[in-house]
């Protein structure tokens, strides 16, 4: 009875000053950094000589070149998703049935392709899967053979052999999710009414993980969509996606207006991309449970499941070679054992002309960067989920979560273009564009993560806390933010990950000098430094390891330990 | 849409009021326009001779003990109980003796460093008991503070809570939908219908003379008979004429005018008397029968010391006189 007036008091209290402002706040932010920006992208793609013409945008549409682009880009994430399907799905079915130690090793390890960065995975199946990689010398040396006998590399499948064991743990992760929460009643109930177990898997199971598989492939296609760094390192200029294509135009054929239409061509495409990336949000959303836990089998309790085995080493193989490449190469001089000299390198301050800066200057500007962006989506993330808490207007969220329907490189054009005149020139350098890019690429997570955390609080929590003589400040001092505490550490971990990571903005926006942590490893990957690239590398990885232990392992039970009674 | 409108009453210092209706009437809107969490479209809230209507809920020293309880998860008990004294000027060492005191007043002494979500639901009530008593409020609200706990305990903590309430002498605002609490807990209660206060009153008045048809027929049971009032029968006595037969009842009104017949079961007198009404149905309820009896096409509720037969006649007299209730207000 009392949920209407509720309601209008909450309106009464957003009226009053402090809430307008919090509203506020974050939509002028967006409107100088994001809004105006994209602007500035649009006049550029579709004006010529300062008249609005669409011939940009039409000559790009008739190139052949742009043809075989959008082909690749559009072949390339189907193969990619459809293959991440083929090695994704098995293992989680295989999480959700079955119990074995380390699985919660396994579980975590399915997060990865959310805060690996995608750089690190091109090195590793370089040092890996290429020519002259870990696979094939041991292939060699084993066989006797005079040549390679793996060939994947400069060709569609060096693109999307890497997406596809990249993604895999995202079909896992999804059909794992949707099958424990499945009522195993349901099944029992085909069963007792005579369908075998295959036939009830096939006609009631199935049919209901189904959303879950058409998510997860809408997901994996979109990040195979818009995947950057991976063609970038992996393809060249043959095997390039829109978005290595626009990264070209920009910053290779300094074609800015160029660049702009075929980036106003990708939103195009991806603007109806965004709508099934949407629908894949039940990531973030705790594992639903209905009706009885499913019971879980032993693995390898029965001789049948041995044939687990060869899939379990084949999934071995493709994940953990890789990223054991990378640990590995980073402690080897090719030829001659054991170093520690990447590391040296890693941390001298002595300028790297590749890099522009020194090593341990383009780590510390990734800290830099990682920190502020940071705190600058922790703050954009807190208030805009606040605002969608109260203000549940569809169109307000429309506009406070469109950096999410925006590319990296589109976003990175954006920014590129506006910090080259006012009002966001005057604001200086490079530095601070790179960490507007990834606090607006990040925020919306944030949202995602904390907006439900928010949502699941009792508001009478914050009523009472008002009548015990708590100011709204106090009450959200004292009550709501040390009960959203633990949500938005893992959400500022990941953030901090994302942004230690995130190479495609940065490629759009940085100058030499101001190199990241995966740009510098572009950069010495070009140069064929396997061995300095891969001592930068590990250390992602290590912070990565860190992020995915904090969510998964030590990060769950914080969230929901919580949950009121 | 209104959720209330024209509700004006006052709680007494040290007085216990019970404010009953039905889910939806409007009682927890009350209880939230006076805590200040809802502003009201118009009227005003006053406490201790001082208008506080504008004022926001943290600067009312009204305390309000929610339904769910709404305690902190993140906060141990002794957490909970403190948490208003953050914001008093009393000093740290008064502070957690303040909080020892009102855990023992509600028996929880020792309680302290538990976790809320370690307690069982009515040691959680005392919890939200306690925590809304330590600022020491001048009111007391209370949201159906005993709903989610189960029958037997209801019972048990209704006792000790009025007995807490009285030793303190606190001024309590006290909601529930439950009306055997309500008559049970307040010096006064106040009936709420659709966003309306239909009498206030103390229980025994209320049970006995209810001012509206809603009041007498959502407390207990309750016999109703439409008529027409016939004559005047002398100061505060008419007679009103019920189907074919003319019963004597007290009240005022004009002859002709539509009214109703109201009295409890207990008001009869079964077995003789000038009408005769026919048994429908008997329950054996343990200490009598309830009888349902047809009389001039109206129900009876009746209550019977000796079993009867459905089928049977039965005659019946008042031992007290059926009140005439003019069509409710609203």
């Amino acid at each position: 009875m009392a949920f209407p007036v509720a309601r209008a008091a909450d309106r009464g209290l957003v009226r009053r000053g402090a809430g307008a402002l919090l509203v506020l706040l974050p939509l002028v932010f967006l409107a100088g950094t994001f809004f105006l920006p994209l602007w500035g992208v649009l006049s550029q793609g579709l004006r010529v000589e300062e008249v609005w013409s669409l011939a940009r945008v039409q000559a790009l549409l008739a190139s052949p070149y742009v043809h075989h682009l959008l082909r690749f880009t559009l072949v390339q994430a189907l193969l990619s998703a459809a293959l991440s399907l083929a090695l994704g799905f098995p293992l989680g079915w295989l999480l959700a049935r079955y119990r074995f130690p380390g699985k919660e090793l396994v579980r975590a390890f399915t997060l990865v392709p959310f805060v690996l960065p995608p750089i690190t995975v091109a090195l590793g199946f370089l040092l890996f899967f290429g020519h002259a990689g870990y696979l094939n010398r041991a292939l060699q040396a084993l066989l006797g053979l005079a040549s390679p006998p793996i060939r994947v590399l400069y060709s569609l499948w060096g693109i999307v052999l890497p997406h596809a064991f990249y993604n895999a743990p995202v079909f896992a992760r999804f059909v794992a999710a949707a099958w424990e929460g499945l009522d195993p009643e349901l099944e029992e109930a085909a069963r007792t009414l005579g369908a075998r177990p295959w036939l009830a898997f096939l006609t009631v199971s199935l049919p209901r993980l189904l959303p879950a598989v058409a998510s997860a492939f809408a997901l994996v296609f979109v990040f195979c969509f818009l995947s950057f760094a991976i063609p970038l390192s992996l393809g060249g200029a043959r095997y390039a996606t829109l978005e290595v294509g626009i990264y070209y135009l920009a910053r290779r054929d300094l074609d800015v207006p160029g660049a702009a239409a075929l980036a106003l061509v990708e939103m195009g495409i991806a603007l109806g991309l965004t709508y099934l990336y949407l629908r894949g949000g039940g990531l973030f959303l705790a594992p639903g449970r209905r009706g009885r836990p499913r019971e879980q089998l032993p693995l390898f309790s029965r001789p049948r499941q041995l044939a687990w085995l060869p899939y379990l080493v084949l999934l071995g193989l493709i994940f953990l070679g890789p990223l054991a490449a990378v640990v590995a190469s980073s402690f080897f001089l090719p030829g001659q054992g054991p170093t520690l000299k990447w590391y040296a390198f890693l941390f001298s301050a002595q300028t790297a002309p590749l890099i522009g800066t020194s090593p341990l200057g383009s780590v510390l500007l990734s800290l830099r960067v990682g920190v502020a962006a940071t705190l600058l989506s922790l703050a954009l993330g807190l208030s805009i989920s606040w605002t969608l808490h109260k203000l549940r207007w569809v169109v307000l969220e429309t506009v406070l979560m469109a950096p999410l329907s925006v590319s990296s490189v589109v976003l990175g054009l954006a920014l590129l273009i506006a910090f080259r005149r006012p009002p966001l020139a005057l604001l200086g350098g490079g530095e601070l564009a790179i960490v507007l890019a990834h606090g607006l690429i990040v925020y919306p997570l944030v949202v995602r993560m904390v907006r439900p955390l928010w949502q699941a609080l009792d508001p009478g929590l914050v009523e009472a806390a008002r009548t015990l003589g708590a100011g709204r400040l106090s009450a959200f001092l004292t009550v709501e933010l040390p009960l959203l505490a633990r949500g938005l550490a893992v959400a500022a971990s990941f953030a901090f990950a994302l942004s230690l990571g995130e190479m495609t903005a940065v490629a759009m926006i940085a100058r030499p000098g101001l190199f990241t942590l995966p740009l510098s490893i572009y950069h010495l990957i070009s140069a064929r430094k396997f061995g300095a690239a891969s001592a930068l590398a590990t250390c992602l990885i290590l912070v990565t390891a860190g992020v995915v232990w904090i969510w998964e392992l030590g990060g769950r039970k914080w969230l929901y330990r919580n949950g009121q009674a | 849409m209104l959720a209330v409108a024209g509700v004006s009453f006052g709680v007494g210092e040290g007085e216990l009021v019970a404010l009953l209706g039905p889910s939806g009437c409007g009682k927890t809107t009350v209880l939230r326009i006076l805590a200040g969490l809802t502003p009201p479209d118009a009227g005003e809230v006053w406490l201790d001779g001082r208008e506080v209507t504008a004022l926001p809920p943290e600067r009312r020293g009204i305390g309000l003990v929610f339904q769910n309880y709404a305690l902190f998860p993140h906060l141990s008990v002794a957490g909970n109980v403190g948490y208003g004294l953050r914001f008093s000027r009393l000093p740290r060492r008064a502070r957690a003796r303040r909080v020892e005191e009102l855990l023992s007043l509600v028996g929880l002494s020792g309680y302290g460093r538990r976790r809320v979500h370690q307690l069982s639901q009515g040691e959680q009530q005392r919890v939200a008991l306690a925590r809304a008593l330590a600022p020491q409020p001048r009111v007391l609200l209370l949201d159906e503070p005993l709903s989610a706990l189960d029958a037997a305990l209801r019972v048990e903590l209704r006792r000790e809570l009025r007995a807490l309430l009285k030793k303190l002498g606190v001024s309590s605002l006290y909601v529930t939908h439950d009306q055997e609490e309500a008559l049970a807990l307040g010096d006064r209660v106040g009936v709420m219908r659709a966003g309306r206060l239909e009498q206030l009153a103390p229980p025994e008045e209320l049970y006995r003379a209810p001012a509206t048809l809603f009041v007498a027929s959502f407390l207990g049971r309750a016999n109703l008979w439409p008529g027409v009032v016939r004559e005047l029968a002398g100061p505060g006595r008419v007679t009103v004429q019920v189907g074919e037969e003319v019963i004597p009842a007290a009240g005022e009104a004009q002859p002709g005018t539509q009214a109703q017949l109201f009295f409890r079961p207990q008001d009869l007198e079964l077995g003789k008397g000038p009408f005769s009404a026919r048994v429908e149905t008997v329950e054996f309820l343990g200490d009598h029968w309830e009888l349902q009896a047809r009389f001039q096409g109206f129900e009876l509720v009746a209550q019977a010391s000796a079993p009867v037969s459905p089928g049977e006649t039965i005659r019946f007299g008042f031992k007290a006189l059926p009140r005439l209730l003019l069509s409710s207000r609203g």
